[in-house]
């Protein structure tokens, strides 16, 4: 029972692998995005650092390998939940998610995971190898960081969908929600260590950073990658990553069984 | 099979104030205002009935719907579907319905017809041998299987319409919820879709519930009649009763020689023009036999035309009745 209900959210998937596939060139735009930002950052930083280090021993080869790896993570933290939901509901196709025996929230993760199987190959091994090449290649600081960087990926994943499908959720009720999506983005952007990693901030901003779920979506993975860190300190907050995910996941427990009974269809 | 118990269902509406001053205000305070949709709905359907859902538009039918599908929770009160209340039960009960909307689909515009089928085979755990049984039938029926290899977004509208019905029976449901199945249809889409109600009813003892503006649709395939207007039910019962008891008269056309206007007591003229008078009578007090043989003796009569009181007067005058009350 629990495998073929399993195998439904799969095919789910797998159906949005083939779709993505069909729209092979809606992908050539998003790579050329990336690649600018990231050619003009690692440069922008280069310019900056010159043959100098900062405080904790970065330098401008740490910085450079740091834009790279922002810019592949950002491809795993693409999610599409919020405005699937949204234009769900603008154009009253929400009828049709409810009217399936599926959970929806099932659903919407498991084709947010299929559009990311086909942008490992449409948009994260183009940048990787883009940054390779007009860049540097992006070398983890120790063979022994692996595991952790992983786990540690997988976590940041965890928040940034939990995020995303927690501010989708408003989207149920109120129709337009363009804006607030646009100021989640960029407030992810900034203060997540995506562009400007958090030790540059001041350290009154950086200790209520470190509060929030933010930084642990971008600013730990990185750190482990390049070793900005000690295992001890990366240890910490790798549990406070851990806890942020657990909150989140009971957040957007509570608020899914609400949502879903204040939905509004449009039209019909 | 389906039981509707007091349902009702409020929406909360923010009211946007007139011109730039009032937009503004509404900026800071909203005034919220509760509009009930459905005011208190009951009603059974059983097994194997087509139950016709009408009512003008905006009356509520399609928010009833769409809470009987599971779709939209309701204010209050419940929907049963096979004793299962949906709203709390909606993964499981969903199972045993089947819904298309005219106005929307559930194709995936992006894939050929069969991957989306084969997407519903896995949602809803279709054994495969099942799944080819089915398909064989809605071939015979409405000949989808030149279709399943077509990308949805080449089809025409007869075609999108053929697949979404497949789509719905796919997981052999007791109950098909059709809202407006026939609309933007062609003479042969709407002859299609009708045999395929019928068939699927006759052979499969599917309950239908459709909601339809077409009178064509409510003459061919309804037996029952469910009338809501406002979000409350203003007549429930047969077709031909409902037809008895709003509009029990008939209308016939006599034409004359000349131009000369007999009366008859018991009928009304509704119109002469040239040598043509149109009567309204009782279907109780008078027949058409004796009216025409009455006619005839007062003057000698050229040809004549009997009409029943159409659906669409019925509709009519059930929609009216609701204005005024």
């Amino acid at each position: 029972m629990f495998s073929s209900s399993f195998r439904k959210y799969l095919f789910i998937c797998k159906t949005r692998i083939i779709r993505s596939f069909t729209y092979r060139f809606d992908v050539f735009g998003n790579i050329l995005m990336q690649t600018i930002v990231m050619v003009t950052t690692a440069f922008f930083w280069k310019a900056l650092f010159q043959d100098e280090t900062f405080r904790n021993g970065i330098t401008a080869d740490n910085m450079m390998t740091y834009t790279i790896m922002s810019s592949v993570l950002s491809v795993l933290f693409t999610t599409g939940v919020e405005r699937r939901i949204q234009e769900s509901v603008e154009k009253g196709s929400i009828a049709i998610d409810l009217m399936r025996p599926v959970n929806v929230f099932g659903m919407f993760f498991a084709e947010d995971l299929g559009n990311l199987i086909a942008l490992l190959f449409q948009n994260l091994l183009p940048i990787l190898l883009l940054g390779s090449l007009l860049i540097k290649v992006p070398t983890i600081v120790s063979v022994s960081a692996i595991p952790m960087f992983a786990v540690s990926v997988i976590l940041s994943m965890a928040i940034n969908w939990l995020t995303a499908a927690i501010f989708g959720m408003w989207a149920f009720t109120a129709i337009s929600m363009d804006a607030l999506f646009q100021v989640k983005k960029h407030l992810i952007r900034l203060l997540s260590g995506s562009i400007i990693p958090i030790w540059f901030f001041p350290k009154w901003l950086a200790g209520i950073l470190n509060a929030l779920p933010f930084v642990y979506i971008y600013q730990l993975p990185l750190d482990i990658y390049i070793g900005s860190a000690s295992n001890e300190e990366i240890q910490g907050r790798m549990l406070i990553q851990l806890i942020w995910v657990l909150i989140l996941a009971a957040l957007f427990y509570l608020f899914s069984k609400k949502s879903l009974k204040k939905v509004l269809v449009q039209g019909g | 099979m389906i039981t509707v118990r007091d349902l009702h269902k409020e929406y909360l509406v923010s009211e946007k104030g007139k011109g730039l001053g009032g937009t503004l205000k509404s900026l800071f305070r909203n005034e919220k205002k509760i509009i009930g949709a459905v005011n208190g709905l009951d009603f059974h359907v059983n097994k194997g009935e087509i139950v016709g859902f009408i009512g003008p538009n905006g009356s509520g039918k399609s928010t009833t719907i769409k809470m009987m599908t599971g779709i939209l929770t309701p204010t209050s009160g419940e929907v049963l579907i096979d004793g299962r209340n949906i709203a709390r039960y909606r993964k499981e009960t969903v199972r045993k319905i089947g819904v298309v909307f005219g106005q929307r689909t559930q194709l995936n515009w992006d894939l050929r017809l069969e991957e989306t089928f084969e997407l519903l085979r896995r949602i809803y755990q279709i054994e495969k041998k099942d799944y080819l049984d089915i398909l064989e039938v809605m071939d015979s029926i409405l000949g989808i299987g030149e279709l399943l290899d077509k990308p949805v977004r080449q089809m025409s509208l007869g075609q999108r319409v053929k697949g979404d019905l497949t789509a719905a029976m796919l997981h052999s449901p007791k109950v098909l919820f059709l809202d407006e199945p026939t609309i933007g249809l062609d003479a042969g889409s709407k002859y299609a879709l009708r045999k395929f109600i019928k068939e699927i009813n006759t052979i499969r003892g599917t309950t239908v519930i459709l909601t339809t503006h077409d009178l064509g649709d409510i003459q061919e395939l309804c037996e029952r009649l469910i009338i809501i207007n406002n979000g409350v039910m203003m007549d429930d019962g047969n077709l031909s009763e409902i037809v008895e008891r709003i509009a029990p008269y008939r209308t016939l056309t006599v034409e004359y020689y000349d131009s000369i206007v007999p009366t008859h007591p018991k009928a009304e003229i509704l119109s002469a023009a040239d040598n043509v008078v149109r009567y309204k009578f009782m279907k109780r007090e008078l027949t058409a036999a004796r009216l025409i043989s009455d006619l005839s003796s007062l003057h000698p009569i050229r040809d004549v035309g009997i009409e029943e009181a159409g659906i669409d007067d019925i509709i009519r005058i059930a929609y009216a009745k609701t204005v005024q009350s």
